[in-house]
C-alpha cells in the first residue's frame, strides 16, 4: 500500500526576477515500510517537496497538485487538520540539527516533549526517552538525556533529532539532508542508523539528500531531480547500477570513487528555464531538435524524462 | 633537493591540552599532501599554523629553507603571495560589500602596486580557465552560487602564482558534480603551475583522488601514509 502519493505537484515562488518554479509536475509514491530517496543538487527543488508534504512552505508559495497520505488528500487541507498529522503520523528530521534543537533545554526533555504531546503518561517519559536514545546507539543514553545540545557533537545532535522525530512512532518520516555537514565517522553512524531502520522494515521514509552514497546504501526507490523536475525514478538498485538519464549518469561519474569526471556547465536558473529539455546544454548526447519538453515515460521498469532513452 | 615546505615536530595547544603533537612532514614542489582527520582532530588548525595564521606552541615550519616564524615582517610580506589558503566557506571568504572584480584583483594590485582595473584585464585568461564569464565579476558574492564563488576564489589565489596552496575542505559545502568540477580545475591549475598543495579533508575518497601522500591526524598521533596504505586504512573506516 502507498503511504504517500505525490501527483502533479507544482510549487512556485513569485520573485522580482519572475516566477521561480521550484518544483514542477512531480509524481512519485512511497510504499509502506519503504525508503524512498530524492536526490538532487542545490536548487533542484528537493527540499521544497519535503516542505510541501509537511505544510512547511513559506506563505508566498504557489502550490498545486495533490499529496495523499494513506489515501487521504493532505496538500490543501487546513492547518488545523494537518497539525493532527504533523509530529504524530508524519515527522521531520530537519536539515540543520544544531539550529533545530532548543539550546536551553536538556536533550531528554526535548524528546519527552513529543511524548507529552502524544499523551504518554509523565512517569513513563524518562524510561521511554532512554529506550529511544539507546535504540539510536547512544552508548550512555542517560548522560545524553541530561546534557544540553551544545555538549553533543554534530553527529550526536543529528541522532538526537532523529530520536525526537521517532518518539511519536510516526508512520512516515521525512529526512532532509541527514548527513549534511557531518564528518566521516558521524556520517557512518547516521548511515548505520538508517540501515537499522530499514532492517526493522516498519518505518516508511522519504529522504531528501545530495549524498549519493548514502542513497545508494539505504534506498529502495530513488528519484533524481534536476531543475525542479524528476528526471528518473525507479528501484534504487537499478537507478544506481545502470542509470538511464544522462544527468544521473553524470552524477554517478562525478563521484570520487568513479573517477570524479565533471559534468560541463551549470543548472539553468529556476526563473529562466528553457522551453525544451532543461539538460540540453549540458547533455553529452543532445537531441538535434529541442523544441518539445521531454515527458516522463517508462523504460526498463522505471520512469525516465529523456527522449533518447 | 630541498623540499618546498618542511614541518618539523609541530605542536599546538590552547592551554587545556594538545590539539596536535609531533607533526612532521615535507612537501615537494608540485606535490599534493593530504591532511585527514575527523571533526575536531586539529587539521584546520594545523593548516592555519602552516601558513602562519596561528602561532605554533612548538616546532618550526620551513618554507624554501627559511623558518617562517623567524622572518622579518618585510620578508614575510614578500613571501605571502607564494603561500595561499583556500577556505571551506567560499561565501565567507569574499567581502560581501565588494564586487567580485575588485575582490579578485585586490591581492595582485596590492603586491604589485597597480590599479585594480588594470590587474583585472590580466586575469581574463585565468577567468576563462576556471569556466566563468568576465561579466559575472560585476556581481556581489551573494548573487552567485557556492561553486561560482569558489571558482572566483581560485582566480584570486592563482593570480599570485603561489608555490603552495593550503586548501581547507574547499568542496565540503558543494554538490557532488560541482565538487568534481572544482577539484578537476585545481588539479589542472596545479599541474600547469607546478604548485604544491596541502589538501585538508575528512572525505577519504576525495583524499585518494587528490593526494600523493596522506597525513592522518588521529588522537594526538600523526602518521603519513602513501595512497595504497591509506586506501586500506579508509576501507576499515567505511560502513
Amino acid at each position: 500500500m502507498n503511504i504517500l502519493e505525490v501527483s502533479e505537484l507544482n510549487v512556485a515562488f513569485p520573485t522580482r526576477r519572475g516566477l521561480v518554479r521550484a518544483s514542477q509536475n512531480v509524481n512519485f509514491s512511497v510504499k509502506e515500510g519503504e525508503i524512498c530517496v530524492l536526490i538532487g543538487e542545490t536548487g533542484s527543488g528537493k527540499s521544497v517537496i519535503g516542505q510541501a508534504v509537511l505544510h512547511l512552505l513559506p506563505q508566498n508559495a504557489r502550490v498545486s497538485g495533490s499529496v495523499r497520505y494513506a489515501g487521504e488528500e493532505i496538500l490543501l487541507i487546513s492547518e488545523q487538520k494537518f497539525s493532527r498529522l504533523r509530529g504524530h503520523e508524519i515527522s521531520l528530521i530537519p536539515q540543520n540539527p544544531t539550529g533545530s534543537l532548543d539550546p536551553l533545554m536538556r536533550c531528554g526533555q526535548q524528546v519527552a516533549e513529543v511524548l507529552d504531546v502524544c499523551g504518554v503518561p509523565k512517569e513513563e517519559h524518562s524510561s521511554r526517552t532512554t529506550s529511544i536514545l539507546s535504540a539510536l546507539s547512544f552508548s550512555d543514553p542517560e548522560l545524553v538525556a541530561a546534557s544540553y545540545p551544545h555538549e553533543l557533537s554534530g553527529g550526536m545532535r543529528q541522532r538526537l533529532t532523529t530520536g525526537i522525530a521517532l518518539a511519536a512512532s510516526p508512520r512516515l518520516l521525512v529526512a532532509d539532508e541527514p548527513t549534511k555537514g557531518l564528518d566521516y565517522a558521524a556520517r557512518k553512524r547516521t548511515i548505520e542508523m538508517f540501515l537499522n531502520l530499514k532492517r526493522r522494515g516498519t518505518d516508511s521514509v522519504l529522504m531528501i539528500t545530495h549524498d549519493l552514497e548514502l542513497a545508494e546504501m539505504i534506498a529502495d526507490q530513488a528519484g533524481v531531480l534536476y531543475s525542479g523536475e524528476l528526471v528518473e525514478f525507479g528501484p534504487a538498485a537499478d537507478v544506481f547500477s545502470s542509470p538511464l538519464h544522462p544527468y544521473t549518469k553524470g552524477l554517478m561519474a562525478a563521484l570520487p570513487k568513479n573517477g570524479m569526471t565533471p559534468m560541463p556547465g551549470m543548472c539553468p536558473g529556476l526563473a529562466q528555464l528553457p522551453d525544451g529539455c532543461y539538460f540540453h546544454d549540458r547533455c553529452p548526447t543532445p537531441c538535434e531538435e529541442n523544441h518539445v519538453h521531454p515527458l516522463m515515460h517508462e523504460v526498463c521498469g522505471r520512469q525516465v524524462r529523456c527522449s533518447r532513452c | 633537493m630541498q623540499p618546498l615546505l618542511s614541518a618539523e615536530c609541530l605542536s599546538k595547544n590552547y592551554g587545556h591540552g594538545d590539539i596536535f603533537r609531533d607533526v612532521s612532514f615535507t612537501v615537494d614542489a608540485g606535490e599534493t599532501i593530504g591532511l585527514f582527520g575527523m571533526s575536531g582532530s586539529g587539521k584546520s588548525t594545523l593548516g592555519r599554523c602552516l601558513i602562519g595564521l596561528e602561532r605554533l606552541s612548538d616546532g618550526r615550519v620551513l618554507f624554501e629553507g627559511a623558518e617562517v616564524s623567524k622572518l622579518s615582517e618585510r620578508r614575510l610580506r614578500e613571501l605571502r603571495p607564494a603561500m595561499q589558503m583556500l577556505f571551506q566557506h567560499p561565501e565567507m571568504s569574499m567581502d560581501p560589500r565588494m564586487r567580485l572584480c575588485d575582490s579578485v584583483a585586490e591581492p595582485l594590485a596590492y603586491h604589485e602596486g597597480r590599479e585594480r582595473s588594470d590587474v583585472f584585464s590580466d586575469l581574463l585568461p585565468l577567468i576563462a580557465a576556471v569556466g566563468l564569464r568576465p561579466d559575472q565579476f560585476s556581481c556581489y558574492p551573494n548573487q552567485l552560487s557556492g561553486g561560482e564563488i569558489q571558482r572566483a576564489m581560485m582566480v584570486k589565489i592563482y593570480s599570485l602564482s603561489p608555490k603552495l596552496i593550503i586548501a581547507d575542505e574547499p568542496t565540503s559545502m558543494l554538490d557532488m558534480s560541482v565538487q568534481a568540477q572544482i577539484l578537476g580545475l585545481m588539479k589542472n591549475l596545479q599541474k600547469k603551475n607546478n604548485t604544491a598543495c596541502v589538501f585538508i579533508s575528512h572525505d577519504p575518497q576525495v583524499m585518494l583522488a587528490m593526494c600523493d601522500r596522506i597525513g592522518v591526524l588521529g588522537e594526538k598521533t600523526f602518521r603519513v601514509m602513501n595512497a595504497g596504505e591509506f586506501a586500506g586504512y579508509a576501507a576499515d573506516l567505511s560502513v
